[in-house]
C-alpha cells in the first residue's frame, strides 16, 4: 500500500480486528446465548452507567473545537443520545432494554448501585477526552466502525437466544446500526484529514487501543459481579465475639467488620453471585445510598485481604 | 493500668530444633531452658488465652513437631476455638503426621526456607535441609492449608529475592515472608556477617514492589531491617499489649527475648494463672505503656506508633533497656547503629556465606 492514508485507515481496522471488544469472553457468551437472565441484567444496569458517560465526552469533543460545522455536526451525537424531546434518545431507549430485561426502570437511570470496577473503566473514558487533544478524542471515538456490526450480531443473538427479552427492548440496537454508520464515517473523514504525519498517525492508533482497553475492562467489570463469593477456607468467622466485635480470623491476622460488613460477609454463601449480593441487599435496604456500590467495594477488599475468594 | 486484649499466643513448645540456624531467635542459653509443659499444661494455656480473648496461637520452638503430643496440642487449641498455627522448618514430620495436625484442626502452616539456592540454604541452616522443605510445602498444599514460607533475609541471600519469589509461585504459597533478620539472640552474634548494604536492602525492595504488581499471588510481606529503618519497628506491637509468648518451661514473656533483660521479673504458668502471668506480673508491667519512657520518646508524636522501639535492643546496644532504641535516629545512641551500617557497606558480599559464622548451639566466646 503506498498511499499512506489507505494504509493509516487499514491499520486502524486492524486494531479494531484484533481488540474490539467483540473479542471479549463476554460478549462472545452473549452472542452465542449462552449467558443467564442474571448477567444480562447486570450488563444492561452497569452498561447503563457508560451510555451516560457518552454525551459527556462529546460534548468535552465538541468543546475542543471552534469549528462551527465540526460542533454542529458532532452535537448531534448529543442529541441522539440525550433525545431531541422527552421520552426520545438513546439513553432513553436503553432503559426501554432494562425494563424488557426485568430491570426497575428508575432504579437503573439512578445510577446509585454502579460498581465500583464498571465506574472506573466509564470515568477513564471521560478523563481520555478531557486530557487529549481533538484528534486523539476523535480517534477515540472510532471504535464506532465496529459498532454496526456488532448491533447486528447482538439483535440476532436477542432474537434467537433470550426471547424473555421484549422485542421492544432492543430498539436501541437498531438506532444504533444506523447511527454508527454514520458517526463512524464522520470520524474516519476528521481522521484522515487531520492525522497529518506519520507522529498524528501514533497518536490516533495508540488512542484507539486505550478505547478498546476501556470497553474491554467494563465488560472484565461486568464479569466480575458473577463471581460467587464465599468466606475462604483459610477463614474462621468470629461474629459474636467475646469484646462485642465481629471478626474474621485469618492466618496470622485478624479482620475487623462493623455490622454492615457482617451483614454482607454472612451472605457470602458461595451460591449468589456478586450482583444477587447487592441485590438483596437494596431489597433490604430501599433507602440507603450506594448500598450496591459500597458491597462491591468491600468484596474486593475482602478479597485483596484474604478474607473472601470467589473468582473461578 | 489495665492490661489490653493478648490477641495472638505464641507457644514455643519446645527449644529443640535439627537446625541450627546463624540467625535463631531462641536465647543463646535455650539449653537451660526445658520442655516443662505436657499437653494438658498447654490446654490449660490455650483455655486461659482463649478468656483472655486470644484469637490465634502460633506453635512454634525450637521444632514444635519433634513434641510427640503435638496432634494433641493442636486438638485443644483447636477446643478453645484457637486459630492454630504451625511454624516448623519442615524437615521431621511426614505427610502423614501433617495430615493427622489438619484432622485434629490445624488452619496454616509456615515453613521457613532458608536461601533459594540448595547449598546456601543448608549453609545457614547448619543441616542438609532444602529439599526436604520443598517436599514438606507440598503435603502443607495437599492439605488444602494456608501455606506461609518465611525467609529471614541477610547479606548473603538478598540479591536472590527474585528467585525466592518464583519459589514461592512454583510451591503456589499464598504468603512469602521476606523479614530481615532481627539481630537478637544468634543474629547478634553473627551481626557484623549478616548485616547486609543499603544497596541491597533497596534492590530487594524494588524487585518485592515490581513483583506485587505483576503477580495478585503469593502476598508479599517484606518486613525492613531495624538498621536500615528511618524509625524504629513497634516492637511486638507494643510490649505487652498484643502478644503473648509461653516458654516450653512456662515462664510468660511479651516477647521472644525479653527474659534476657537483667532484673525482669516474669511469672511461669507452672505457679500462677496465665492472666496473672499477663496482666500482674512485674516484668510484663514493665515497660507497658508510656509512663516508663524517657526523652526523646517521652514528648515523641511517634511514641504511639512505635513504643519507642524495642527494649531487647535498646538493652543490646545501649546497655539499658528502658532507653529508646538505638535503631531511630533520635536516639543519642544512633552512633552505633550508623557504625555498624558502615562496616557493613565495606564487608564483602559472599554466596555461599563464608565459615566463620557461630551457628545455634556453638559455644560462644
Amino acid at each position: 500500500m503506498s498511499d499512506p492514508a489507505a494504509a493509516f485507515e487499514a491499520r486502524l481496522r486492524a486494531i479494531l480486528e484484533e481488540r474490539y471488544h467483540h473479542r471479549h469472553p463476554f460478549n462472545r457468551r452473549m452472542h452465542a446465548g449462552a449467558l443467564t437472565r442474571d448477567e444480562i441484567r447486570a450488563w444492561v444496569k452497569s452498561r447503563y452507567y457508560y451510555q451516560t458517560r457518552i454525551p459527556i465526552k462529546d460534548s468535552a469533543i465538541v468543546e475542543k473545537s471552534s469549528d462551527a460545522g465540526f460542533r454542529r455536526s458532532w452535537s448531534e451525537r448529543i442529541h441522539d443520545h440525550r433525545g431531541r424531546r422527552p421520552g426520545e434518545g438513546g439513553l432513553a431507549r436503553w432503559l426501554d432494554l432494562a425494563e424488557a430485561v426485568g430491570l426497575d426502570r428508575a432504579e437503573v437511570a439512578s445510577l446509585r448501585d454502579i460498581s465500583p470496577g464498571v465506574r472506573r473503566a466509564c470515568d477513564a473514558y471521560v478523563a481520555f477526552v478531557e486530557s487529549h487533544d481533538l484528534l486523539e478524542s476523535v480517534a477515540s471515538s472510532l471504535t464506532e466502525l465496529a459498532a454496526a456490526e456488532i448491533m447486528k450480531v447482538r439483535i440476532a443473538a436477542f432474537e434467537t437466544h433470550y426471547p424473555w427479552v421484549d422485542a421492544r427492548g432492543l430498539r436501541y440496537f437498531r438506532d444504533r446500526t444506523v447511527q454508527a454508520r454514520r458517526d463512524a464515517e464522520q470520524g474516519m473523514r476528521f481522521v484522515l484529514r487531520h492525522a497529518r504525519g506519520a507522529a498524528d498517525r501514533e497518536r490516533c492508533a495508540a488512542a484507539l487501543e486505550r478505547k478498546c482497553e476501556i470497553l474491554w475492562s467494563l465488560l472484565d467489570a461486568v464479569e466480575a459481579l458473577q463471581r460467587r463469593p464465599r468466606l475462604s477456607k483459610h477463614a474462621q468467622p468470629r461474629f459474636d465475639d467475646a469484646g462485642g466485635e465481629s471478626l474474621v480470623v485469618l492466618s496470622e491476622r485478624a479482620v475487623r467488620v462493623n455490622p454492615s460488613g457482617r451483614e454482607i460477609l454472612e451472605l457470602c454463601d458461595g451460591g449468589r453471585t456478586a450482583f444477587e449480593l447487592a441485590a438483596e441487599l437494596r431489597r433490604r435496604h430501599p433507602d440507603a445510598a450506594d448500598v450496591e456500590t459500597t458491597a462491591y467495594a468491600f468484596l474486593d477488599a475482602m478479597e485483596r485481604l484474604g478474607v473472601v475468594e470467589g473468582r473461578p | 493500668m489495665k492490661a489490653p486484649r493478648p490477641y495472638n499466643l505464641i507457644a514455643e513448645l519446645t527449644y529443640r530444633c535439627p537446625l541450627r540456624c546463624v540467625y535463631c531467635s531462641n536465647p543463646l542459653a535455650y539449653r537451660e531452658v526445658r520442655d516443662e509443659l505436657d499437653a494438658s499444661d498447654w490446654l490449660r494455656v490455650f483455655r486461659a488465652a482463649a478468656e483472655l480473648g486470644a484469637l490465634h496461637v502460633g506453635l512454634t520452638g525450637g521444632e514444635p513437631t519433634l513434641r510427640a503430643d503435638l496432634e494433641e496440642i493442636v486438638r485443644g487449641a483447636t477446643r478453645y476455638d484457637l486459630y492454630a498455627h504451625l511454624v516448623t522448618a519442615g524437615t521431621t514430620l511426614s505427610a502423614e503426621g501433617l495430615e493427622a495436625l489438619r484432622a485434629a484442626g490445624l488452619r496454616s502452616v509456615q515453613l521457613s526456607i532458608q536461601d533459594s539456592k540448595p547449598d546456601a540454604s543448608d549453609r545457614i541452616a547448619g543441616s542438609a535441609s532444602f529439599e526436604r522443605k520443598l517436599a514438606f510445602a507440598r503435603f502443607v498444599k495437599a492439605q488444602a492449608l494456608h501455606l506461609s514460607l518465611n525467609v529471614v533475609l541477610h547479606r548473603h541471600n538478598l540479591e536472590r529475592v527474585g528467585e525466592l519469589i518464583e519459589l514461592a509461585r512454583a510451591l503456589d504459597a499464598d504468603r512469602l515472608e521476606l523479614a530481615n533478620a532481627q539481630y537478637y539472640g544468634w543474629a547478634h552474634v553473627n551481626r557484623a556477617g549478616l548485616l547486609p548494604t543499603r544497596a541491597q536492602v533497596d534492590d530487594a525492595a524494588s524487585v518485592v514492589r515490581a513483583a506485587r504488581e505483576r503477580f495478585a499471588r503469593p502476598e508479599i510481606l517484606f518486613v525492613l531491617p531495624d538498621f536500615h529503618r528511618a524509625r524504629p519497628k513497634p516492637c511486638m506491637g507494643g510490649w505487652g499489649r498484643q502478644n503473648l509468648l509461653v516458654r516450653p518451661d512456662g515462664v510468660a514473656l511479651p516477647c521472644h527475648a525479653a527474659a534476657e533483660i537483667p532484673g525482669l521479673e516474669f511469672w511461669s504458668v507452672a505457679d500462677r494463672s496465665l492472666r496473672a502471668c499477663w496482666e500482674d506480673a512485674p516484668g510484663m508491667n514493665a515497660f507497658r505503656g508510656e509512663a516508663w519512657m524517657r526523652e526523646p520518646c517521652r514528648s515523641c508524636a511517634d511514641r504511639a506508633r512505635d513504643f519507642g522501639g524495642c527494649r531487647c535492643q535498646a538493652l543490646l546496644l545501649a546497655g539499658d533497656a528502658a532507653a529508646t532504641d538505638p535503631a531511630c535516629p533520635l536516639s543519642p545512641h544512633h552512633a552505633l547503629v550508623r557504625d555498624a551500617r558502615a562496616a557493613a557497606e565495606d564487608a564483602a558480599v559472599t554466596s555461599p556465606p563464608p565459615s566463620g559464622l557461630a551457628y545455634r548451639g556453638d559455644r560462644i566466646g
